[in-house]
């Protein structure tokens, strides 16, 4: 390609966003049909927008967790038809990534709870890979369309508060069951005694991930603002989110396991007496 | 419910993270552990044999050491066999060639005595010969006979 080749694409593509952009800024805008409040209010609680699932009225969350779970079964569908069959001892880039995947799942639970790391990862792994994907799930801004017949894009699953309760119930379920199968009763009181936990984890996933749903509802809200800012918006709330709110639940997960699954030392009496 | 928390609507989402929890698990997760434990204990094969086979070697070096500390032991050992068997045969030659020298002389003194004593009696019987010889021709003719006798005795003198 020569030069002058380039250059006339680059004034071409040039030419045609700025048509797009003023056609954009020029053309009649839509009605809105909510206001901010209400649009905020139902980012929150999902009472108006619902869509329908099989005749059953649902939060776009739970549409979205099941799109992730067939985008995600059809990518490891491949990866196992295709992929995994010809890794090579030497690894190539992409299986170099996915073992790395593996390995840091692996390495967090080793550290975190060394006695029985091997169940905890595998969880981890799971929990890790729906909570980034999840959140960045968003960013593509799929659309679906409502029971009132209104268009909306899928947010996040973990923003839908149903979403986060399930998955901190689910993580504390699987730490009272990993307490329970290692330490018996002492491991199941071990974990009983954190009962604030899948509160605590499923309003912070909740919290974390709606904070960066309404920053993004309300730059959206406006036109103007919806030039460019996304970009940043979009990286900030939804790719560090995903990273970040991932990191935090691994972590938590993998530190309240390694606590109830710690070996249980019984004191010796005499130890007690010989202090007295 | 507040916030609109719906019980339905968490099982369905435990529901699907329980389904997605299966098939990252079984399509993903298990696969991709089973390679890398698979590789993990292919090279703690390969690091086992290679001590295993360094500790034979080790074990055959040291086999070898002792055998050949042996070998030298046996060769100090049959160097001082041989040189006290030298030792002792250059000792019994010796002896054995003193006595042979012994005898030698031993038998050379007797026949030299032999000879002596034939020589002797040789001469004593010539003596007596000439003597007799003499005596008759001295008794026949003394002058003669003493010339004779004398001549006899300057030849036997020179022979």
């Amino acid at each position: 390609m020569t030069k002058k080749t380039k250059r006339v694409l680059l004034i071409t593509f040039a030419c045609v966003l700025a048509a797009i952009l003023v056609a954009a800024i020029l053309a009649p805008s839509v009605e809105k049909e909510e206001t901010i409040q209400e649009a905020m209010s139902d980012a929150v609680l999902h009472e108006s927008n619902r869509i329908s699932l099989f005749g059953l009225e649902v939060n776009p969350g739970l549409i979205s967790a099941f799109v992730i779970t067939g985008i995600l079964f059809i990518a490891c569908l491949i990866i196992r038809i295709f992929v995994i069959p010809k890794f090579t001892l030497i690894p190539n880039k992409f299986q170099a990534a996915l073992e790395k995947l593996v390995d840091l799942f692996g390495g967090v639970a080793r550290d975190n709870s060394p006695h029985r790391p091997n169940v905890l990862s595998a969880y981890i792994f799971v929990a890790g890979t729906y909570i980034f994907f999840s959140t960045i799930f968003e960013l593509f801004g799929i659309q679906a369309v409502t029971t009132k017949g209104h268009p909306i894009s899928l947010p996040a699953p973990l923003s839908d508060i149903n979403g986060a309760i399930a998955m901190g119930c689910t993580t504390y379920l699987f730490i009272m069951c990993g307490g329970i199968v290692a330490n018996k009763m002492k491991g199941l009181a071990n974990t009983l005694k954190d009962f604030s936990l899948p509160i605590s984890m499923s309003f912070r996933l909740f919290g974390a991930l709606l904070s960066g749903l309404l920053v993004t509802e309300l730059v959206y809200y406006v036109q103007f603002l919806s030039i460019g800012l996304p970009v940043i918006v979009g990286v900030l709330f939804t790719l560090l989110h995903a990273l970040i709110q991932t990191y935090v639940l691994i972590m938590l997960a993998s530190l309240f396991y390694g606590e109830a699954t710690e070996p249980h030392v019984k004191k010796s009496r005499k130890g007690k007496k010989n202090k007295q | 419910m507040p916030l609109n928390i719906d019980w339905k609507q968490i099982l369905l989402h435990l529901f699907n993270f329980v389904l997605l929890f299966a098939i990252l698990f079984f399509l993903l997760y298990r696969p991709v552990k089973k390679f890398m434990d698979k590789r993990v204990q292919y090279y703690k094969d390969m690091d086992d044999d290679a001590n295993k086979k360094l500790a034979d070697a080790e074990e055959l070096k040291q086999t070898y050491e002792e055998k050949l500390s042996v070998v030298d032991e046996e060769i100090a050992q049959k160097k001082q066999d041989a040189d006290l068997l030298a030792v002792k045969e250059r000792q019994e030659a010796m002896d054995r060639a003193e006595k042979e020298a012994a005898e030698i002389v031993s038998r050379a003194k007797v026949e030299g005595e032999a000879e002596k004593k034939k020589i002797v009696d040789g001469a004593q019987a010539e003596i007596v010969g000439l003597v007799a010889k003499a005596y008759k021709k001295a008794a026949s003719d003394p002058s003669a006979a003493m010339d004779v006798f004398l001549s006899e005795a300057n030849e036997g003198k020179n022979e």
